[in-house]
């Protein structure tokens, strides 16, 4: 009997075994295929539970294993039943038989095996885990395939700011729809995705279309603290925006109980429309051709742009002439044959003939060539590097202008006055010696210069003047050295002299282009500012208008005796218009004077008295506010590493701090919103409750570190301690000395 | 018996002599009748044989002999399989036992004579091999880091410097420091040799408690090991500072707005003329100061001078400066002019040699920066203020507080030239090190390299607190040992129970917190064996064999096997009893 159920209970034990397997097999195939071990346990529970079910160990009889035993076992002569009935039930016979059968299966039955399919349930699990593992190989391919899309078509999610109660419906965002329209040069077309990290040409202009599942107040983007509503569109919320410059964005929207719903930082990056690249080829940068030569320059040049190049042409500067004299003449010369607008690379030629040009020996001709591409509103220009071609010159000549010319031109007027008379003088003391003739016509050649002098002084008044070209003359005679003052006053009196026509002669012959040019310019012009109106002459004051004018009437009777031969006559007037112009001179000088510093009065009764008793100290009192270059953002790695051991909880004013740090890290990355993109959102996600893990502040603070600059150079009292040895050291120190 | 032969039961001599002596006089008496026969000669023989067996059995007789009862092995991490094998060669049936921390050696209790092999046995458990002859030989060579020295405690803006030691490098192998965020700071490759040092020099980011690791990676990038680095960054207090000036100078003017900008407290005192004075107050309260008190000088840690307002100091003004420098820790500083140099060492104890040289190079790029042409006089106590291994400057310690000069001219060039920082740097590593420290109320020192979970870690607490009480953690005291030269110096033992930070303190001063960091099982093994090995190599001394004395000892008696006694005594007294049958 005992045996028997041995026997049973063992059987029964096989059969669980292969439900283990069976269910071992399965569980590993689900557990394998979706690498969770949950629904591997689930997996494993249902298999077993059905290879329970159709086996039903539990159901295993005495009969059937009497039954497998009389046919197993011939020593068991069909008698093994009999084990189990009680023995005051049976015959003798009976008792005997089964004592028999009882002795020899106490033998036999531990080694008889009970009917079982263990191999065949262990190759059933061996081949489910072989099915999975490969399952897993190829379906772990093909996720890594698609995590990788996964990556690009990133959702947008929000996740609740503070915690909520239980039993509210959160609105569910189902369909983001962001629509990143290219500008249309750029012949992008516009793209629809889902992804919220943008990235596109400057001037796109994207849309997102949110819809929600249950009702919502109110969405808003907020970028970078500038908060823009949603437009509500039936069921979707949407919003435009052109993408103008790179930066982050969030959106957060509240539900009708008011509860503020988060998504994580976007970031939004602008790629530069870059302007044009041109290329010249086979070109020096500088040509230089003889007069002779076949003057023609060839210009071949790709331009490339990354949307596509909308125009080019050649700007071409002919310079004639050279030094004051340069002219300049801008040429645009297309190229030959048309661009063909909006490709991306352009291949241009053109054959530059300097004579079609209008060039002579002696010019220089400087070309570059401009493109533009098909940006809109402004087009992005870029421009070559400037070429030369010159076509050397047969002659040179030499221009040289002197250092001081105009400058000094007031006083030497003054002067000349002077000089006359010194002039006068010396001819009234001549006069016996020199022919009569000799004496008239220093005479009237003096007469001549004084009503040159008179002319210029009236010029100073606005007089109109037979001589108008005067001043010209004057910078053509200052053009010759002059090396001491008297040589100077020479010339000067010669340019008012008969030479000077036949000098202007000469100028008419050299016949400087650049002379004309100049002869338009007055050197006085910076001292008067418009001779022909006397109400406008503001040199000089009212009275000095006066004197100068009384000056010129004397000056007129001076010219009048030199005319009429009688140089002692003429000296008085001379030397009163001397006079006259000296004081107005001087007046002048007093002019100058009145600009000057005005000290202010001393007091004569406290000079040098020594006495300071009044004199007060001086006070400066100025605050500044100091903080460390992210202070907040330092104390937050800091207390992030507290939080990472453990020793404390999140709490209120880490939430500033998180705020805070955040600020000061939001006015770098809006250089460089990619780098600081992690750790921004690192930051706000500290703001979610359900953020604030380990990992995450491990993560965060990972990243601040990585993005947080050195700090700066700053003295500072730390902390010490002294203890009795090291102040004795010190004091011995101290004694050594 | 005295060369070395001697009885084990050598007090049942005369009785058992005695016993054998009348035993054998029965079997002559006995035999007596067969006398003048050779057989009683012969049986006579016999039983004497017998009974000098038997006598001897009894006895144990004993013979000196090298036995290797007295010898032991310890085994400690890090021993070489064959040195063991070669002296169990040598002293066969020695016993050897493995050392394991926190368990007391068993062996060693009637053993006197030991070979300890491997790195040795750590400093705490030196007391169970106190008294024995313990023979050190030594393991295998140690490779990975043995030495790993760095600052554990530096102010905010202060560089961490990390020094280590790699025994048996592997070829480009990569020693990688990052910070606590796990971004690489700093790497140096590995050369071919024996041993590698790496040194990094970083500055830490932020005030805290922070631990780095210093990464060992292979060829392609794979950590091989990973060391932590703990230490603390201290935040620091912004200066108060005074600069008195006989007349204003661009020095000054660039200096004061530099240190006003940093948010330093600042009073500018110029004079103007005589007793009449420009006060100029940055970020402080306008509290005029004329006369230079000891009670007026408490409150600033720094003092610069122009030379000709420390020259014009009168007596009870110098006096002043001076107890304040001692007692108080001020930092004095004075601006150079030319007259600096003409100062009799009465005046200003700083000497100056005349170098020539007019220009110094700082920084890098390198940066040229006017100088006096004068170089400091290296007499002892004169400390030399570094940068980039150039002196700049240089202090002589008076009592607590510092006195010191710098030789630039015309710092206020580099702020002009547009490079504040270079400014910065050279005006922070002057005044650091001129201005005091604030005086900690305790100090603490950790005397264990390496503290680990559940042993010792012995520290030393400095305080003028008495009696002294320290806290583990605000929870349960912890019991001190005042030294008796220095009676402020306590000492003290405490076992860590957690890995990471942890924290002592006077339950009666909140401010004088420790924090140490404990180490884990698998961190600083290398350093720890090392060390280990060395303080092993110090106690006992390598390689010096067991002295002559310990020897004889160890000459133990052995008895001579019975066996030697009672087959004779068997056989001789078979003889007897078969002698007649025959």
């Amino acid at each position: 009997m005992e045996q028997l159920q041995h026997f049973k209970s063992r059987w029964q034990r096989f059969q669980y075994v292969e439900c283990v397997l069976y269910a071992v097999g399965f569980g590993g195939l689900v557990y394998l295929l979706t690498k969770n071990l949950g629904f591997g346990l689930v997996g494993f529970m249902v298999a077993f539970g059905i290879a329970l079910v159709l086996n039903k160990p539990w159901k295993i009889k005495t009969e059937s294993v009497i039954a497998f035993v009389d046919a197993h076992v011939p020593e068991a002569g069909f008698s093994s039943g009999l084990l189990t009935l009680p023995t005051d039930q049976l015959s003798n016979l009976s008792l005997l038989q089964r004592h028999r059968v009882a002795s020899r299966l106490k033998d036999l039955m531990p080694k008889l095996m009970p009917p079982h399919h263990l191999q065949k349930a262990a190759l059933v699990m061996f081949g489910f885990i072989l099915i999975g593992v490969l399952g897993r190989y190829v379906l772990g391919d093909f996720s890594s395939l698609s995590s990788k899309k996964g990556n690009n078509k990133e959702q947008i999610q929000f996740a609740p700011l503070d915690s909520i109660q239980e039993g509210i419906e959160i609105p569910e965002l189902t369909e983001t729809k962001i629509t990143v329209a290219y500008p249309s040069y750029t012949g992008i077309p516009s793209l629809n995705t889902s992804n919220p990290n943008i990235k596109a040409v400057e001037g796109t202009q994207i849309t997102w279309n949110l819809t929600f599942d249950g009702e919502v107040q109110e969405v808003i983007m907020d970028r970078m603290g500038e908060l823009i509503p949603f437009s509500k569109n039936g069921e979707q919320y949407q919003l435009s925006q052109p993408l103008q410059s790179s930066g982050f964005y969030s959106f957060t929207f509240k539900d009708l109980e008011d509860n503020a719903y988060l998504t994580d930082l976007y970031s939004l990056e602008v790629t530069p429309d870059n302007p044009p690249m041109i290329e010249i080829t086979d070109l020096n940068q500088y040509s230089y051709f003889e007069y002779n030569d076949d003057k023609t320059i060839p210009l071949n040049t790709q331009i490339f742009d990354d949307y596509g190049v909308n125009d080019a042409f050649i700007v071409a500067t002919v310079s004639k002439g050279s030094g004051e004299s340069v002219k300049f003449r801008e040429e645009t010369l297309q190229f030959d044959g048309s661009i063909s607008k909006g490709n991306k690379q352009q291949r241009l030629k053109k054959l530059l003939d300097l004579s079609q040009l209008k060039m002579d020996p002696g010019d220089e001709l400087y070309f570059y060539v401009e493109a533009q591409d098909n940006k809109t509103p402004t087009p992005n220009i870029a421009r070559s590097e400037t070429y030369f071609a010159v076509i050397r010159d047969t002659v040179t000549d030499e221009f040289a202008v002197e250092g001081n010319l105009g400058v000094d031109l007031m006083p030497d007027y003054f002067r000349s006055q002077r000089q006359l008379i010194i002039d006068t003088e010396k001819l009234i003391q001549e006069q016996p010696d020199i022919s009569e003739y000799d004496f008239k016509f220093r005479s009237n050649e003096l007469g001549f210069d004084q009503k040159s002098l008179r002319l210029k002084y009236g010029q100073f008044m606005g007089d109109e003047t037979e001589l108008q070209d005067a001043p010209g003359q004057v910078s053509a005679v200052e053009e010759e050295t002059h090396t001491d003052e008297d040589g100077e006053e020479k010339d000067i009196l010669d340019g008012y002299s008969h030479k000077h026509d036949s000098e202007n002669e000469h100028n008419l012959v050299v016949e400087h282009p650049e002379k004309d040019e100049e002869e338009e310019e007055d050197p006085l012009h910076e001292y008067l500012h418009n001779h022909s109106d006397p109400e406008e002459s503001t040199l000089f004051e009212k009275s000095l208008k006066a004197q100068l004018r009384d000056a010129l009437n004397i000056m007129w009777d001076a010219e009048l005796y030199l005319r009429l031969y009688q140089p002692e006559k003429s000296l008085p007037y001379q030397y009163q218009a001397l006079e006259i112009i000296q004081e107005i001179k001087n007046s002048a000088r007093i002019y100058v004077h009145r600009i000057g510093f005005d000290p202010p009065p001393i007091k004569e009764e406290t000079r040098l008295t020594g006495d300071i008793e009044n004199i007060k100290n001086v006070d400066k009192n100025e605050s500044f506010e100091y903080e460390m270059t992210f202070a907040a953002t330092r104390k937050m790695v800091a207390r992030l590493e507290t939080l990472i051991n453990g020793n404390s909880q999140f709490t209120k004013s880490d939430n500033t701090l998180v705020l805070e740090a955040g600020n000061e890290l939001a006015q770098k990355a809006v250089s460089e919103p990619v780098k600081y993109l992690k750790v921004l959102q690192g930051l706000r996600d500290l703001e979610k409750t359900t953020n604030r893990t380990k990992e995450m502040y491990v993560q965060v603070q990972k990243n601040i570190l990585s993005v947080l600059p050195k700090v700066e150079s700053n003295p500072g009292k730390g902390a010490r301690s002294l203890d009795e040895i090291n102040l004795l050291y010190l004091k011995e120190l101290g004694d050594y000395e | 018996m005295s060369d070395g032969f001697m009885l084990l039961n050598h007090n049942l001599f005369w009785p058992l002599l005695i016993g054998c002596l009348v035993l054998l006089g029965f079997f002559v008496w006995k035999e007596w009748h067969q006398k003048g026969q050779s057989r009683f000669w012969i049986k006579i023989a016999v039983a004497c044989i017998g009974l000098t067996s038997l006598f001897l059995l009894i006895l144990k007789p004993a013979t000196p002999k090298d036995t290797t009862t007295g010898k032991a092995i310890v085994l400690t991490e890090g021993y070489r399989a064959e040195q063991l094998d070669s002296l169990k060669k040598v002293f066969k049936r020695i016993k050897s036992e493995e050392y394991v921390s926190g368990k007391s050696l068993s062996i060693i209790e009637d053993v006197d004579s030991l070979f300890l092999l491997g790195h040795g046995v750590p400093l705490y458990d030196f007391w169970q091999l106190e008294g024995k002859s313990v023979q050190f030989l030594g393991g295998e060579a140690i490779s990975g880091w043995t030495q790993i020295h760095h600052t554990d405690e530096l102010e905010l803006g202060e560089e961490l410097k990390v020094q280590a030691q790699y025994q048996n490098p592997q070829k480009e192998y990569w020693a990688v420091l990052k910070d606590n965020g796990g971004n690489p700071l700093d790497s140096v490759q590995f050369e071919e040799g024996e041993e590698q040092l790496v040194q990094f020099t970083v500055q830490p980011k932020a005030s805290g408690h922070f631990v780095y690791q210093l990464e060992e990676k292979n060829a392609e990038g794979a950590l091989v090991s990973s060391e932590p680095i703990p230490f603390i960054v201290e935040d620091r207090e912004p200066l108060h500072i005074l600069i008195l000036n006989t007349f204003p100078t661009f020095e000054s003017k660039y200096l004061k707005n530099y240190l006003a900008e940093k948010g330093h407290q600042v009073l500018v005192r110029s004079q103007l003329t005589k007793n009449k004075y420009k006060f100029e107050y940055f970020n402080r309260d306008t509290q005029p100061i004329y006369q230079l008190s000891k009670q007026a000088l408490e409150a600033f840690d720094l003092l610069v001078f122009d030379v000709e307002s420390y020259q014009n100091l009168g007596r009870s003004a110098s006096t002043v400066l001076k107890e304040s420098m001692a007692e108080n820790g001020l930092g004095v500083f004075i601006q150079p002019s030319g007259n600096l140099f003409t100062l009799s060492k009465n005046q200003l104890p700083i000497g100056f040699d005349a170098d020539f040289n007019t220009d110094i190079s700082l920084g890098n790029p390198p940066q040229s920066l006017q100088k006096y042409p004068f170089a400091f006089q290296q007499e002892f106590p004169l400390q030399p203020i570094k940068m980039d291994s150039t002196t700049i400057a240089a202090y002589l310690p008076q009592g607590k507080g510092k006195m010191g000069t710098s030789l630039l001219q015309n710092t206020y060039q580099l702020v002009l030239d547009g490079k504040p920082d270079s400014y910065a740097a050279i005006w922070t590593e002057i005044l650091d090190a001129l201005v005091p420290q604030f005086e900690k109320s305790a100090s603490w020192e950790m005397v264990t390299d390496i503290p680990r979970v559940d042993e010792p870690a012995n520290f030393w607490v400095h305080s003028s607190t008495n009696p002294l009480e320290v806290e583990i953690e605000a929870s349960s005291k912890l019991p001190l040992l005042q030294d008796v030269p220095i009676p402020s110096r306590w000492k003290g033992v405490q076992y860590p129970r957690k890995k990471g930070w942890n924290q002592l303190q006077i339950p009666a001063d909140s401010t004088s917190q420790f924090s140490y960091f404990v180490f884990g099982k698998n961190e600083r093994t290398t350093v720890s064996q090392q060390n280990v090995y060395e303080q092993n190599q110090r106690y006992f001394g390598q390689g010096k064999s067991s002295n002559a004395q310990v020897s004889a000892t160890s000459k133990k008696m052995e008895p001579i096997s019975p066996l030697w006694f009672f087959v004779p005594f068997l056989l001789s007294m078979g003889w007897l009893w078969l002698e007649p049958k025959l």
